[in-house]
C-alpha cells in the first residue's frame, strides 16, 4: 500500500499565499522579527555606536515586543474578534514609538 | 470564466484541467462542477450532498480559500480565473474527493466524543438560557465539514495536533456538566501536542462556514489549564 497522497498549502505558490490571513501575518512577522533579532544584537554588540544598527534593533524590539503583547492578550481572554484590530495597533505603536525613541535618543 | 480544477487518481499523476463555463445569473462553484461533470467531463470526481450549505459535504479550496462550494457565487469571485482544490491536509481518494478518517481519528485522540458520567449525573436538563448553555452555543454548532483542518497552518506540521474541530468539540465537552471524561481529557489536552500547539493564526475561525471560533475554544480551554494549576 503507497503512501496516501496529501496536499499541502504551497507556499512557494502564489495561490498557496492567496488570502493568506491576518493572524498568520502577524505571527509570521514576529517570528521573522526574532531570528533577525539575532543577527542585529550580534552586530550590535560587535560595535554598539552605529545608527543604523540602532534603529534597526530599535525597530525589531518594538515590533516583536508589540505583537508578542497582542498574543498575551488574545491568551488573556481578549475576544479573537478583535486580533485584527490588535496587530492593526500593535504595528501603529510600533511606528509611533520608534519615532518617539528616535526623536528622544538624537534631542 | 474558466474554473482550473485539480485532477488526481491513483496511478496518474496531478494535473489541473482547465473547463469554461458561462457563469449565469445566482451560479454557485457546485452548479458549475455538476454541470462539467453532466456534460463536457463525467470523469470528474467531487463530493455533495444537500446543495444548499447545510451538510458541509462540498468543502473545498476555491481561489485560494476553504469554502463550501454549493454557497459560493461564481459572480462573487473576483478572478474570471478561479482555481478548485481539494482540501488541504486530508489523504485523496480522487479529484476533489478526500479521505476524512484524519478528522474522526484527530476527533479520538483529544477524547473528542462524549463519555457520559457514572450514575444521576448523566442526566440533566441544561436549559437554553442557562450559562453552561450559552457558554458553548456557538461551538456545538460544528458540522465536521474539515475545513479549518485545511486552513489551519499547524495541522501541516504536526500529525498529532487534534487540530481546531477537535479542540473546538473538546471545548464543549469540557463544559458539559453531563460528560465524564473530564480529567482524562484534560490530561490529554495539557499534552505537547494539544493545547500549546495552536498559535492563534485564527485562520480556522476565518474560514469556518458556521462562524464559530475554535481559536476562541482554544484559547478558553488554554486559561481553564493553567487556572487548574493553582
Amino acid at each position: 500500500m503507497s503512501e496516501p497522497r496529501v496536499l499541502r498549502r504551497g507556499w512557494t505558490t502564489r495561490e498557496g499565499w492567496r488570502d493568506t490571513k491576518a493572524g498568520l501575518w502577524a505571527w509570521l512577522l514576529q517570528r521573522a522579527a526574532a531570528v533577525a533579532l539575532v543577527v542585529v544584537i550580534a552586530l550590535h554588540l560587535q560595535n554598539p555606536f552605529i545608527p543604523a544598527v540602532q534603529a534597526v534593533l530599535l525597530g525589531l524590539v518594538l515590533l516583536h515586543g508589540l505583537l508578542g503583547l497582542r498574543a498575551i492578550l488574545l491568551d488573556f481572554g481578549l475576544p479573537v474578534g478583535w486580533h485584527r484590530a490588535l496587530f492593526a495597533g500593535a504595528l501603529g505603536l510600533a511606528i509611533l514609538l520608534f519615532v518617539v525613541f528616535w526623536m528622544w535618543r538624537w534631542s | 470564466m474558466v474554473l482550473r480544477v485539480f485532477r488526481w487518481d491513483p496511478g496518474t499523476g496531478e494535473r489541473v484541467q482547465e473547463y469554461r463555463v458561462t457563469a449565469r445569473e445566482g451560479m454557485t462553484v457546485l452548479d458549475a462542477l455538476v454541470e462539467i461533470q453532466r456534460g463536457s467531463d463525467p470523469t470528474l470526481a467531487f463530493r455533495y450532498a444537500c446543495r444548499v450549505g447545510m451538510c458541509g459535504s462540498c468543502a473545498m479550496v476555491i481561489d485560494g480559500r476553504e469554502r463550501w462550494a454549493c454557497r459560493t457565487l461564481l459572480a462573487r469571485l473576483p478572478r474570471r480565473t478561479v482555481s478548485v482544490r481539494p482540501l488541504y491536509h486530508f489523504p485523496l481518494i480522487r479529484d476533489l474527493v478526500v479521505d476524512l478518517e484524519p478528522f474522526r481519528r484527530r476527533m479520538l485522540a483529544t477524547a473528542a466524543t462524549f463519555e457520559p458520567a457514572e450514575g444521576p449525573a448523566a442526566f440533566a436538563a441544561v436549559g437554553r438560557d442557562t450559562a453552561e448553555r450559552r457558554q458553548v452555543a456557538a461551538a456545538i454548532e460544528c458540522i465536521g465539514c474539515g475545513m479549518c483542518l485545511s486552513a489551519c497552518t499547524m495541522v501541516a506540521h504536526d500529525e498529532r495536533f487534534p487540530g481546531p474541530a477537535a479542540l473546538n468539540r473538546a471545548f464543549t465537552l469540557q463544559l458539559d456538566s453531563r460528560d465524564g471524561a473530564h480529567a482524562d481529557r484534560a490530561t490529554r489536552l495539557r499534552s505537547e501536542d494539544a493545547l500549546v500547539r495552536c498559535h492563534a493564526q485564527a485562520s480556522c475561525t476565518a474560514v469556518c462556514p458556521m462562524e464559530i471560533s475554535p481559536t476562541d475554544s482554544i484559547l478558553s480551554l488554554r486559561r481553564r489549564a493553567i487556572l487548574a494549576l493553582f
